[in-house]
């Protein structure tokens, strides 16, 4: 498995790509993760599902720019060196 | 030319004072009085726990003081008479002074940018042990099971330096016992006709990729379990990091003594790994109730014990997937 420091690298950027291209609409609403439906009320205890979504959420707001760089350079390294 | 050897020449120093010793030489180039970075201290005997390591420096500071007073002027002043005899035009002095201030304005700059990125003052902490230390830990390692007290001291609000007190988490033992595992492994291999030198730093390569996926794994968990823990990532790392040893004892019973030995021995490390970890993470990871002993119920505490579990059980695993191809 993990065998090597770069293939971490390759699985955990694979792995942040699936979490940018859940649909929002099509997807996350229709199981009921979308991001306007879990912020319910401020009780102490967040829950599961609830620090899921927002941890989701808030993936998929930070990493977009910096994805598109990553996955880039990613692309080119595996061109020219297989 | 005598002269740069000489002056360049290093006082003895022990193995735990470099990293002190070593700012105060830095502070030489800088033209700054040497009394400014040196720990207060009352007495080189006594050592309050607010420091981490035993100032020694009443003992040198004779010496650095003889070098440092003609040297805090600048270069020009400071060279040493053996220099002073071939280096006699002022303008190579000049040109030294000058280029000795840029590189301690470098020095300056790297050690205020590094101390952004990696947190060298915490870092020290964690190096702040001492051969009891050592020792009283190995012996916790292999046999936890008599150990009653497992708190970390305070002392004002800041956990005690790992010196002081057995339970404190250290670096040193890690750090080493993951460069031993390498090694440890190159020899396995060797015995085996396996070996090639591409083979070590794959070993290194996989046990550190494997170590940070259990970071990560961790930190992930302790965040959707929302527990509030003061379980920084370092502490994490140090601990995960103590199964190295047990790994280094079952390899090398198994070298010396067949695979029925490797796998008596490794038994007896990942029970004794389980325990120590699940002792030391209850107190962690739980609340402070079930820390006392009285098993708290709730759902919440019930995910935390299943975290805890987890964990500890993730390293006997570990244990033995990265050693079992060493040993045939």
């Amino acid at each position: 498995m993990a065998f090597t420091l770069y293939s971490l690298l390759q699985a955990a950027l694979l792995c942040v790509n699936a979490i940018a291209v859940l649909h929002e609409e099509r997807f996350l609403k229709n199981i009921g993760w979308g991001t306007d439906q879990g912020i319910g009320g401020f009780e102490e205890e967040p829950g599961i599902k609830s620090q899921l979504m927002n941890l989701i959420r808030s993936v998929r707001t930070v990493m977009r720019v910096p994805l598109i760089i990553v996955n880039s350079i990613a692309i080119i390294l595996l061109l020219l060196f297989g | 030319m005598a002269g740069p050897p000489r002056r360049l020449a290093r006082s003895p120093q022990v193995g735990g004072h470099e990293v002190r010793d070593l700012e105060l030489r830095g502070v030489h180039g800088a033209g700054m009085p040497a009394s400014k970075r040196r720990v207060p201290v009352s007495q080189p005997g006594m050592t309050d726990p607010h420091q981490l390591f035993d100032d020694t420096s009443s003992a040198q500071s004779r010496g650095y003081g003889a070098q440092r007073a003609p040297g805090g002027l600048g270069y020009p002043t400071a060279s040493a008479s053996p220099q002073s005899a071939f280096l006699g035009d002022p303008v190579s002095n000049m040109a030294m002074a000058y280029g000795s201030s840029l590189a301690a304005q470098g020095k300056e700059l790297v050690d205020k940018n590094i101390d952004r990125f990696i947190p060298v003052t915490k870092l020290k902490y964690y190096f702040a042990v001492d051969t009891m230390y050592v020792g009283k830990k190995l012996g916790l390692l292999f046999f936890p099971y008599l150990h009653q007290d497992w708190e970390v001291q305070y002392q004002q609000d800041t956990p005690v330096a790992p010196r002081f007190d057995v339970n404190a988490p250290d670096l040193y033992i890690p750090a080493m016992a993951f460069i031993t595992y390498v090694l440890v492994a190159g020899l396995a291999l060797g015995t085996q006709d396996r070996f090639s030198p591409d083979l070590l730093g794959l070993q290194a390569s996989s046990a550190l990729a494997w170590l940070t996926l259990e970071v990560l794994a961790i930190l992930l968990s302790l965040y959707l379990v929302t527990v509030n823990t003061d379980l920084t990532t370092i502490d994490l790392v140090a601990f995960l990091g103590y199964k190295y040893v047990g790994m280094i004892g079952g390899v090398l019973m198994g070298l010396l003594f067949g695979k029925v030995v490797y796998y008596l021995v490794l038994g007896w490390c990942c029970v004794s790994i389980f325990v120590f970890m699940i002792r030391t993470l209850r107190l962690k990871i739980l609340a402070e109730a079930a820390a006392e002993g009285i098993p708290v119920r709730g759902a919440r505490n019930q995910l935390r014990m299943y975290l805890t579990m987890a964990v500890a059980a993730a390293q006997p695993l570990l244990m033995y997937w990265l050693t079992f191809h060493l040993v045939r």
